[in-house]
């Protein structure tokens, strides 16, 4: 029901891999002291995200899913071998990492030079891991679907990494109570900024309005529920 | 070598000091979570009922122990160059078993922890257990220190996840703490004006209360202090 | 030792028995738990249609145990029928094995050819007609069943679920002070034109197909109402022709 478009939106900035599902935050805990360094493992992170999650998406729908296996013969429609679709993603997503590592280190070396040390570090990332589950749990239709969603995954962790960088550079000018720098003012940032990106949940999509209805009724019942969602959120914050 | 090991074995307990510290070690001073910073990735967005918080935990536990063990045993046998990928399967294999088991006799705790079991392979808490103890040690000690490192774990799901639980719908474990907070039928504190805090609920709460939870233990214990 | 662990035959042979037994293992483990998961499946699928149109009083001693028997006392499976969006009756299809979940998000899949499963039930001698419908939420699908009495328009009962609404805000679709607020509600009026319910604020869903949304939860509730607008067409066509 999702317009390609939608999912894309959706997953930079509603359905965030750091604010809204804490997807990676090791890497992006520790890697995130310099701008630059934060770059380079965001851009990591876009690059492994676009290359793995197609890749288990196609693994998913024509080998792992219950009757994915009919293509070959019919007689195997009955077979479902979706438990073993973790071993499966992670295998990928190791051995993708493995082999793109290589191919950047022969063809590319001064993106080898600024990816390189990040890549195997990407292995583990949970982001990685994440959007191949989620890409499996919410069922997109088709191949395109599933590349926006990784797209939108990768550039949303990218611009949550490059911002906590920015911000940890500046506070090191700040005067930060002692127990609480380095880890525990990150992870309060971080909440805070997540609390920043919960607006971008009002975002009205265009799959919200009903699909099959006249477009007449539409347009009439959409400015409604629009006005409707601002006010009681408004309502809300003031009684916290 | 290896007799050396047998002799030696016998003579030291199973619940001596050293094995004792391998557990007591990662619930406080070196917890997992807000000291060696693993792990967070695949936790908190869990956190906001405390039974789920405590699946996760057990799960995450029995994954880490009988992971350890098994690496453990085999930190002989397996070939250097395809260490991380052996590891990578055991973990794999572990949380599938979980994630069956769960399905077929847990199906609504499941259904509500949805991919994150899956996430428990990336986790990084158990391959950082694997790398950093594991593959140096043996059985008995990596049983303990799995223990350890899991309950550490586990405890700060938990403790997070009452946080979360009690002010964000006033229950805990789902039994009413508060009072009954329906509209019109109020009762306990309820009726005297209290209101749940639905910003508990949300998911950067639970980064503001990890925040919280490192600032007491750090001023509690000024060894922990960063310098930036 | 003798066997030198760096050797590629050594490491080549690691992998193929670690890979043998790790797969054995869980093909074993698989293939023992499938038939319970798939019971799990179905039961919960029996419960929700019981819930929709059971009091919570019966609701109570209703578990996953006895989910399947309670469920054939009331509900004869050989009289579920299938629509097609026109509210048409369509053959050949199981109304128990329609998933419509997997078909809304199936973009493949032409409107024309979705299925509109309506199970037909009997409590205490009269005749509910169960109505499985689903739509999004906030962060995933909703979804829930709507039962309608004898007279093929008043709505007796209802259920919601979610996949990952937020608790206590969206999620609260699932209580039942929601799920009241939708009681005797008409999905069509003396003309047959189906109702469209509107989703209000601040206790003003008294009046009729107006009900009141949940507050802090209001794009999962005006999705609930989007929901039961789209999904009761076809079956309001239906019981349409059924009264002529």
């Amino acid at each position: 029901m999702e317009s390609t478009f939608d999912i894309f939106i959706k997953a930079i900035f509603s359905e965030n891999m750091i604010f809204a599902y804490f997807l990676g935050m090791c890497s992006y805990l520790a890697v995130s002291k310099t701008v630059k360094t934060a770059v380079g493992l965001g851009a990591a992170v876009i690059f492994v995200l676009v290359v793995t999650v197609p890749v288990n998406y196609l693994l998913e729908n024509y080998m792992l899913k219950e009757g994915a296996l009919e293509w070959l013969d019919p007689s195997l429609a009955e077979i479902d071998l979706s438990f073993l679709s973790f071993i499966m993603f992670i295998a990928v997503v190791a051995s993708i990492v493995q082999l793109v590592e290589m191919l950047v280190e022969k063809f590319a070396p001064a993106l080898y030079g600024a990816l390189g040390i990040f890549l195997p570090l990407i292995a583990v990332n949970c982001s990685i891991l994440g959007g191949a589950l989620f890409m499996q749990d919410r069922q997109y239709s088709t191949i395109l679907d599933a590349t926006a969603f990784s797209l939108g995954s990768g550039i949303g962790w990218f611009i949550a990494i490059v911002a906590i960088a920015a911000i940890r550079e500046k506070i090191r000018y700040s005067h930060v109570p002692a127990p609480l720098r380095g880890l525990g003012i990150t992870f309060i940032i971080t909440g805070l900024m997540g609390i920043a990106f919960m607006s971008f949940m009002g975002i009205k999509y265009g799959s919200e309005k009903p699909a099959d209805e006249a477009p007449k009724s539409t347009s009439i019942e959409a400015p409604i529920n629009n006005g409707m969602a601002q006010t009681t959120n408004t309502n809300t914050y003031k009684s916290l | 070598m290896s007799e050396e090991v047998k002799s030696k074995a016998p003579s030291e307990p199973l619940f001596s000091k050293k094995n004792r510290a391998l557990v007591t070690d990662p619930l406080t001073d070196n917890n997992p979570v807000t000291v060696q910073v693993l792990g967070i990735c695949s936790a908190l967005a869990i956190t906001v009922q405390v039974e789920q918080g405590i699946v996760m935990g057990l799960a995450v536990l029995f994954v880490l122990v009988l992971g350890n063990l098994i690496i453990s045993l085999m930190r002989n046998l397996i070939p250097s160059r395809i260490r991380i990928i052996v590891q990578l399967v055991v973990v794999a294999a572990l949380v599938i078993i979980v994630n069956e088991v769960l399905k077929a006799f847990l199906p609504d705790v499941s259904e509500k922890l949805s991919v994150f079991v899956g996430l428990i392979i990336t986790n990084c808490i158990i391959m950082g257990r694997f790398e950093a103890f594991a593959m140096a040690n043996k059985p008995w000690p990596s049983i303990m220190d799995g223990i350890g490192n899991g309950l550490g774990y586990a405890g700060l799901l938990v403790l997070v996840a009452v946080f979360r639980e009690l002010f964000g719908s006033g229950t805990l474990l789902g039994f009413q703490i508060f009072g009954n907070s329906l509209p019109g039928e109020e009762t306990g504190l309820y009726a005297m004006g209290y209101m749940n805090n639905n910003m508990m609920i949300l998911p950067p709460m639970a980064l503001i209360i990890v925040g919280i939870i490192i600032w007491v233990q750090r001023s509690r214990n000024k060894e922990l202090i960063e310098t930036h | 030792m003798a066997i030198n662990k760096d050797s590629n035959g050594y490491t080549l042979g690691f992998a193929v028995v670690l890979v043998v037994v790790v797969g054995t293992i869980l093909a074993m483990l698989s293939i023992g738990l499938k038939p319970m998961q798939k019971k799990n499946e179905i039961v919960k699928k029996k419960i929700e249609i019981l819930s929709a149109m059971l009091t919570p009083m019966e609701m109570d001693s209703i578990n996953r145990g006895n989910a399947s028997e309670e469920f054939d006392k009331y509900v004869d499976l050989d009289n579920a029928v299938v629509l097609d969006m026109n509210g048409s009756l369509k053959d050949g299809v199981k109304a128990f094995d329609v998933d419509i979940k997997k078909e809304r998000r199936d973009k493949t899949l032409a409107e024309a050819d979705k299925n509109y499963p309506l199970f037909i039930c009997e409590k205490d001698g009269k005749t509910m007609y169960v109505i499985p419908v689903v739509g999004n939420g906030l962060w995933g699908p909703i979804w829930g069943n709507i039962s309608v009495g004898e007279d093929m328009k008043t709505i007796l009962g209802a259920s919601f679920g979610h996949k990952g609404e937020t608790p206590g805000l969206g999620a609260e679709i699932t209580q039942p002070f929601f799920v009241n607020r939708w009681l005797d509600e008409e999905i069509s009026d003396e003309n047959g034109v189906a109702t469209k319910f509107e989703i209000v604020k601040n206790n003003s869903g008294t009046e009729p197909k107006k009900v009141d949304g949940i507050t802090g939860g209001t794009i999962t509730s005006v999705g609930v109402q989007e929901m039961v607008n789209r999904c009761l067409k076809p079956y309001v066509s239906y019981f349409n022709t059924l009264k002529k």
